[in-house]
């Protein structure tokens, strides 16, 4: 029994040593974040993590915020709601970030009341939904790239150059993160003068798609764009398609725009095409990227090989909270006010590549590149500039 | 000497409230749960809220598994129907919140008793498939009846408020969890030691003498499906006007095996069970993520080895639980009370 006490008793004093420890670190800009780090989305959330304290590291080596270290606390919300908000909380009670980053558009959704009256602080998540790109409803969320809708426009727009009053096919899961830009994409079609003739809705992880493929033959669809998978059905779909005589192109939106999938493609590969937002880990011509890679060769040897691109996007995220707390630092105090307004005043800011000058516009950077996979290398070439949505 | 807590009539052996002591220890909790709020930061508010939530609800699961014997997998979905009816009213139909959570009860109880007619006829792992298709038709109902449940979008729900007192902090809505909770296990612990309690243990323990002794199989059955997601309907309302939305991603199949977890972890058929079961489902995740979060510290670099193990973690507790407590921490209380109620003169 007094071992008992005694145990208790001391992990309750390291618990509050700790806990008062980090309390007293707490003057610092501070950034704050819940990856899905575990679950369906780990896949992203532990690139994620090394991408915040890789770039948080690389400021702090070069001045943190004038002078003043950043500090960075994180916690696995496993991509559910309930866990990700209970860690949001706990993080914000623990260490009063200036700056969070959360797990998922869910969590985004039902965290944006309290982001606007009571927390105020400057957001971003593993997103690309609208609602962190609207300024006017949500002025303390961004997002660091091009919505869903954006990427749409995009492809659209690539498309339409390509081939003027194509048929278009979207296929999409019945899941908000395949919904999404639906609509915005019906518009777009009308506003470009494609004929959107058919609209394919197929679970995530999905397999039975032979309905699918053979209402797209029928329907004679000429370019087909994927929304809300991250890989099945999209291989099954492309390969099926071709057994099926249906000639067509497919595309996909960011988190389709990634390495495994054309691993999975095999010789396939080369008919799949994307839109991406951030260079590639690969593509070693541009500075930040060399950076990057440097860096992940001295302190994670084994993603030496490869990052992901949501690494680029979490890295991305940081590196406009870091810019933002050095703007709103220099303007006289760090709120989630004056984080707002600095984030909003970055205009042709370089990031050495990882995208191209970045100008935020409505809280997001409307901008993207498409891209095309190659069979022989594994990976995705550029086929066409960066697209900017004016 | 006499010595123990003995008890000479039926009547005191029902009691809620059976010593000084009890009502001592049950005041003193009272206390610390009133003044717990003026202490506490906003992130423990939050689980305090959450656990409350779970309460209600395991405390509905086991007025309908523990006591009734009849085996649940749609838990989750009457959560959902009381969680979009109250949504629907306060957003549709201008209802307050306070007159929309009897609402979201009786709604509740209407899927519930739709669902558990089945129970009449059938049992078991059969009862347990039947439940399991609510459980997915309500799902499908939830993300497909776009016109009124905004499908995957969600609802934006507004916060509560009395007059001018708004409810908009975890500390403001901690007093509205706390009542409903006092109000719930309260009403649970009264109807078990009445006669529809005693037709329901009967239920379970074996449903065809209960039938023969004079019980209405199809009343009680019926009524156990109906209380039982009153309450979840309850936890659902107040689950998401907390959270300010609700959406169909809220409840899935998973979230009705924790409130089954919830039940057998604290204890089948027991109130108090529901309670710890709640409690410990709820806070040892959060325990364990203090805990990796201190291993993140000391053991940089190694974080995709220690974060996952917390899972795991939780797991191998639970299944501790089951082999070494199968009547859950319920019964480890029982023995704790026993131990202390004839120390130090135990034999």
């Amino acid at each position: 029994m007094k071992k008992t006490v005694v145990l208790v008793f001391s992990f309750v004093l390291c618990l509050g040593l700790f806990t008062f420890s980090k309390a007293m670190a707490e003057q610092n800009p501070t950034i704050c974040a819940v990856h899905p780090f575990t679950g369906p989305f780990a896949f992203a959330g532990i690139h994620g993590a090394d991408a915040m304290e890789d770039a948080i590291n690389m400021a702090n080596e070069e001045g943190g915020v004038n002078g003043k270290k950043i500090n960075y606390y994180w916690a696995d919300g496993e991509y559910k709601n309930d866990v990700g908000i209970a860690a949001f909380k706990r993080l914000y009670a623990q260490h009063k970030p200036h700056c969070m980053w959360a797990q998922s558009t869910g969590m985004t959704k039902a965290l944006a009341p309290e982001i606007n009256t009571r927390y105020k602080v400057l957001y971003s998540a593993y997103t690309f939904a609208d609602i962190a790109a609207s300024p006017d409803k949500n002025p303390y969320m961004f997002i660091p790239g091009p919505t869903y809708a954006d990427m749409f426009g995009v492809l659209l727009k690539y498309i339409a150059n390509e081939k003027p009053g194509a048929n278009i096919a979207f296929f999409y899961s019945n899941t908000e993160f395949g919904r999404e830009p639906i609509p915005a994409g019906r518009k777009m079609c009308k506003e470009m003068g494609l004929n959107l003739v058919a609209e394919e809705i197929s679970k995530v992880g999905g397999v039975d798609i032979t309905t699918q493929i053979l209402d797209m033959k029928r329907k004679k669809v000429d370019y087909c764009i994927f929304q809300g998978f991250v890989a099945t059905p999209i291989q099954t779909v492309i390969k099926q398609a071709k057994d099926y005589g249906l000639k067509c192109k497919f595309l996909g939106t960011f988190w389709s725009t990634e390495k495994h999938l054309l691993d999975q493609l095999g010789p396939m590969a080369n008919e799949y095409m994307g839109v991406t937002a951030y260079s590639y880990y690969y593509q070693d011509e541009f500075p930040m990227i060399q950076k990057i890679r440097a860096w992940t060769k001295k302190h994670h040897p084994k993603f030496a090989d490869y990052r992901t691109q949501a690494y680029m996007q979490v890295f991305m995220g940081t590196t406009l909270f870091v810019e933002a707390l050095r703007r709103a630092d220099k303007a006289g105090s760090i709120s989630g006010d004056s984080l707002a307004k600095a984030l909003q005043s970055i205009k042709n800011f370089d990031v050495g590549g990882l995208m191209p000058p970045v100008t935020m516009k409505n809280n997001s950077i409307p901008i993207g590149r498409v891209v095309r996979g190659n069979a022989k290398t594994g990976k995705f070439d550029p086929v066409s500039d960066w697209i900017s949505l004016d | 000497m006499r010595c123990g807590d003995f008890k000479g009539t039926y009547i005191k052996d029902e009691e809620i409230f059976q010593s000084l002591f009890v009502k001592f220890c049950l005041g003193m909790f009272m206390l610390f749960l009133l003044v717990f709020p003026f202490a506490a930061d906003a992130y423990m508010l939050y689980i305090a809220n959450m656990i409350g939530f779970a309460v209600i609800g395991a405390v509905g699961l086991n007025l309908l598994t523990g006591f009734t014997g009849q085996i649940s997998l749609g838990h989750a979905a009457f959560v959902g129907v009381g969680a979009y009816t109250s949504a629907i009213l306060v957003t549709r139909l201008g209802f307050s919140f306070w007159l929309s959570i009897p609402f979201a009860g009786l709604v509740a109880a209407l899927a519930g008793m739709i669902i558990g007619i089945p129970s009449l006829r059938v049992k078991g792992l059969y009862l347990c498939i039947a439940t399991l298709a609510a459980q997915f038709i309500f799902e499908f109902i939830f993300i497909h009846w776009e016109s009124m449940t905004k499908g995957i979008t969600g609802i934006n729900i507004p916060h509560p408020r009395i007059g001018s007192l708004e409810f908009i902090t975890e500390k403001e809505f901690y007093w509205i969890t706390l009542f409903f909770v006092v109000l719930g296990v309260g009403y649970a612990r009264n109807l078990v030691r009445s006669r529809m309690g005693r037709a329901f243990v009967a239920i379970r323990d074996r449903d065809l003498s209960a039938e023969i002794i004079g019980i209405n199989l199809f009343r009680y059955k019926l009524s156990a499906f109906a209380i039982s997601s009153f309450y979840a309907g309850v936890a659902g309302a107040l689950w998401v006007t907390f959270l300010k939305v609700v959406t169909p991603d809220h409840f899935p199949f998973i979230l009705s095996i924790q409130y089954l977890a919830m039940i057998i972890v604290g204890g089948l058929g027991s109130v108090l069970g529901s309670i710890f079961g709640a409690v410990f489902i709820t806070l040892t995740p959060e325990l364990l993520n203090y805990l990796s979060e201190i291993v993140k510290m000391y053991a940089p670099g190694h974080e995709e080895i220690f974060v996952p193990m917390k899972e795991v973690i939780f797991g191998l507790l639970i299944v501790l639980f089951l082999i070494f407590e199968p009547r859950g921490l319920a019964e480890i209380w029982n023995r704790i009370k026993n131990f202390f109620r004839l120390w130090p003169f135990s034999y």
